[in-house]
């Protein structure tokens, strides 16, 4: 059955990606920082099953269970992080954690 | 023979050495004595060496010895090099025969002073230096002898380095020698382009291939050195100022030796300026401006120290004289009767200045005659010698200049005849003047004191026996010229330079004749001035100009130095304060003003570095694709 | 008939995944953003399907929405109030900036996807019916991209631990 082309795949990919980057610039909230940068990473592994069903190769597929996995790793520290700035009463801003601040 | 050279040449640089090694472990009369005995070590060398090469036979009488091979490059090759020949032992007996006198009355002149051991190394080291510089057997080692003196000198005449009229004159000495040092250079530099060597005898071969116009430029550039060494005009202000040393030093420095290096040099390079016959005359020529000049500012100098300095000045005016007319043996006779009686009134008026505790001011000086009857006589002699009166040893080899210039047969013989006899009188003037005004008269209230209170004898012994000596030598020194009867010691010479006139017997007696009444006329001018209480110059016009040793050092000064202050000030504050020193602060405080710029990059935000990465993908989304 | 239903399928879940993706990123309340972005996965798994993905579609189910959002809900219950996102902040030209970041990456991925629409993109390879099979994947998994497989199952380790030390409460903290 054919369906609509790899491309189309491809331009939902990419606009979910630029909505995933607008919310990791633009938001305040860590948390919410954290999901958008789960948009993006997912945006990515659609782009990879796209080819990899374009090409007929698995390759892009594992890499895509790879990415899987270690975003899943990734939230799990962050939210740790998340977790530990709450407990210590640092305010969930992302704009007030400038100790960086040279 | 030649290790006699060698020993000469070495002994005082290793009584230098142990002085200063030694240091305050040997005290300081053993240091003078370690300097005295090394130096006449040097003489008794010389001795050896001189009889060594007397007993060669005449064709024999160039030796060289070479104790290593000290620059070699492709080519040209200088060794460590001495010669021994007629004149190299003439003016090694010299130097260190006066020279030892002087330093052994140096034991006694400066007893007591704090840094004595430093001023006895100082000696020696200009002892061996002044030896390097007439042993050398090449031209390169006869500039390091002569680079060595100047040091020496430079050392010696501001060792009381306390006074900064002393450091000052210093200062001035080497300044001046370094102008005649840079000529020299210049000159051994040509040489070598020309003919490849600097050895005596190999330069000389070569000599007549060589241009006109490069062998008047070395010869230029020879004389140059020569005219700053022995403070000819135009590079003479240094001398008068250098009598801010020690007497000893005034008198072995600037009397004796070093000055008469510059003669020595004519005459050793005298094949140099016989093929550059201009500059032979230039030579006497300043010798003959020198010898008027020097005189007439003798005339009404105050300084006891400064009227004999002048006098130097003159005579060595005199063996310029004689070198650049070509009348060699004549010129090495004058160095040596001058470095005998010389050193003699220098080392008379050191006993005078010692005796008043460090006066030099004539004017209050008189009536010394009775107090110091030794000196008296010792001063009056070396007075007699130096106006030329027979038969004290300076009228034998002065008049025999004089002669020289006689038998030259040109219009510029004629005028050196006429400076020559001029300077005679002059001569007999200032000396006199000096003589009448110190020791005659009645006793002035600053030696009335000082006899007072010494008792004791003129001064120690160390001081008279060395004066003495120089009185004898003084008075028979002269008696190995006699013209017509012998003249040993001009045939001597004659065997390394033959001389180019040459005054018949006649001629000579003639001009003695004429100067020795010059001479005369100038010893009543000066008594009978002095009876009366006048001075010499009244003018009052011819006096300050005279007064201010022709305004020499005032020309150069507006010539020389005020430019140049001006221009290093102009420069420090136009260029060094604004750029260099505030360049300093402005990279300072501009190098902290960047930094705080860039570091306005590290927001600390995370949205802002986010941001950069946003962008850097895009960009480089664009880069890929553009090089695919 | 069937690839109308395709068309119709991938254009319901297209449309859900872009929705969802905006609703996630611009929801004040945590809670909503979370359950946007599950509602985002599910669409995703839904095109993987269509992608012939099976297993990463089941994966994507399994993993993400059940195991990581499940942490994400615990943890925006355990923050409670102090979870509130508001907009307000940050200084305009960052906003303006953002924006053309954003849109430029989109702009040029279009614009690359556009230059290549005609050759690369244009028919998709003939694959068998066991593609994207959990099979074949592990198959892969263990042969080709052994290493892949075991640094993964490292970085998890890592994390895990990571996760754990973060939790840790400190005893001898003063307090």
């Amino acid at each position: 059955m054919s369906g609509p082309g790899v491309g189309w795949y491809l331009i939902v990919a990419a606009i979910l990606f630029a909505t995933g980057a607008l919310g990791v610039l633009l938001r305040r909230s860590p948390l919410i920082v954290l999901l958008s940068l789960e948009i993006m990473l997912n945006a990515g592994n659609l782009a990879l099953i796209a080819f990899s069903r374009q090409i007929g190769e698995l390759d892009g597929q594992i890499f895509a269970l790879a990415v899987m996995a270690v975003a899943a790793g990734e939230v799990a520290v962050g939210l740790g992080l998340i977790v530990a700035m709450a407990r210590r009463g640092v305010a969930l801003d992302v704009d007030q954690a400038s100790a960086l601040r040279g | 023979m030649i290790t006699g050279a060698w020993i000469c040449l070495f002994a005082p640089l290793i009584g230098a050495a142990f002085i200063t090694f030694m240091g305050q472990d040997i005290t300081r009369r053993q240091a003078g004595w370690v300097s005295t005995l090394t130096t006449f070590a040097a003489f008794g060398g010389a001795l050896v060496a001189f009889i060594g090469l007397w007993a060669e036979s005449p064709d024999n009488r160039e030796q060289t010895s070479t104790a290593y091979t000290w620059l070699a490059a492709g080519d040209f090759d200088v060794g460590f090099q001495i010669l021994v020949d007629p004149l190299s032992t003439v003016m090694m007996l010299i130097v260190s025969g006066v020279g030892g006198l002087i330093v052994w009355y140096s034991m006694g002149y400066m007893a007591g002073d704090d840094e004595e051991r430093r001023y006895f190394a100082y000696m020696s080291l200009f002892v061996f230096s002044m030896l390097m510089l007439v042993e050398a057997g090449n031209f390169l080692l006869l500039l390091v002898g002569w680079g060595l003196v100047g040091l020496a000198s430079y050392l010696l005449i501001g060792f009381w380095h306390q006074k900064p009229e002393a450091v000052a004159a210093a200062k001035k000495a080497f300044v001046m020698n370094a102008i005649g040092d840079a000529t020299f250079a210049v000159a051994l530099v040509l040489l070598v382009w020309e003919t490849g060597t600097l050895e005596f005898f190999g330069v000389f071969d070569q000599a007549g291939s060589m241009s006109s116009t490069m062998i008047n430029l070395v010869a230029l550039g020879l004389l140059g050195g020569a005219v700053a060494k022995s403070a000819q005009i135009p590079l003479h202000t240094w001398l008068p100022d250098a009598m801010e040393g020690p007497t000893p030093v005034s008198a072995l420095i600037h009397a004796a030796t070093m000055v008469t290096a510059g003669v020595y040099l004519l005459v050793r390079a005298s094949p140099i300026f016989e093929l550059a016959v201009d500059v032979q005359h230039l030579a006497a020529i300043l010798g003959a401006i020198t010898l008027l000049a020097a005189g007439v500012i003798a005339l009404v100098q105050w300084d006891i120290k400064r009227v004999i300095a002048y006098s130097t000045m003159s005579q060595i005016g005199y063996m310029f004289l004689a070198a650049g007319i070509g009348a060699y043996g004549y010129a090495i006779f004058h160095l040596m009767t001058h470095a005998f009686f010389k050193a003699l009134l220098f080392m008379s008026a050191g006993v005078v200045i010692h005796h008043l505790d460090g006066e030099q001011d004539i004017r209050r000086m008189g009536g010394l005659k009775d107090v110091l009857p030794r000196t008296h006589i010792a001063f009056l002699v070396g007075s007699l010698s130096l106006a030329g009166i027979p038969i004290f040893a300076g009228f034998w080899s002065k008049d025999g200049i004089i002669a020289s210039a006689f038998a030259v047969d040109d219009a510029l013989g004629a005028v050196l005849y006429a400076a020559g006899l001029v300077g005679a009188l002059l001569t007999g003037l200032y000396t006199f003047r000096l003589y009448f005004t110190v020791f005659h008269g009645e006793q002035s209230e600053l030696v009335a004191e000082h006899t007072r209170h010494e008792g004791h004898g003129e001064g120690p012994r160390s001081m008279l026996v060395p004066v003495g000596i120089l009185t004898v030598l003084s008075t028979i020194g002269g008696l190995v010229v006699i013209p017509g009867v012998w003249e040993p010691f001009l045939t001597w010479i004659d065997e390394t330079a033959e001389p180019l006139v040459h005054a018949t017997v006649a001629e000579d007696y003639g001009t003695s004749a004429i100067a020795v009444s010059l001479a005369l006329v100038g010893f009543f001018i000066a008594r009978a001035a002095f009876r009366r209480g006048r001075q010499l110059v009244t003018r009052p016009a011819l006096w300050r100009v005279l007064e201010h040793k022709l305004y020499f050092d005032e020309f150069y000064d507006a010539l020389f130095y005020r430019p140049a202050a001006a221009l290093a000030d102009t420069l420090r504050q136009r260029v060094e304060e604004p750029v260099v020193e505030r360049s300093l602060d402005e990279i300072g405080s501009g190098t902290i003003q960047v930094g705080g710029e860039v570091a306005r990059v590290q927001t600390g935000l995370l949205r802002t570095y986010a941001l950069t990465i946003a962008f850097a993908v895009a960009v480089l989304i664009v880069v890929f694709v553009a090089v695919r | 008939m069937g690839n109308f239903l395709v068309w119709v399928v991938w254009f319901v879940a297209a449309a859900g995944c872009l929705g969802s993706g905006v609703a996630v990123v611009s929801m004040q309340n945590p809670f909503f953003s979370a359950l946007a972005l599950i509602g985002n996965l599910a669409s995703l798994a839904v095109l993987y399907l269509l992608l012939a993905a099976e297993f990463l579609a089941a994966a994507q189910v399994l993993v993400y929405a059940g195991a990581v959002m499940v942490m994400f809900l615990f943890v925006i219950a355990y923050l409670g109030g102090r979870a509130d996102a508001p907009w307000a902040g940050g200084s305009p030209l960052l906003r303006t900036a953002a924006i053309i970041a954003a849109a430029a990456i989109l702009v040029e991925v279009v614009v690359v996807l556009g230059l290549a629409w005609g050759d690369n993109l244009k028919d998709p390879a003939e694959v068998s019916d066991s593609f994207g099979s959990p099979g074949e994947i592990g198959e892969l998994f263990l042969t080709d991209h052994l290493l892949a497989f075991e640094i993964t199952s490292i970085v998890l380790l890592v994390a895990a631990i990571g996760g754990v030390v973060l939790g840790l409460t400190r005893e001898k903290e003063p307090a």
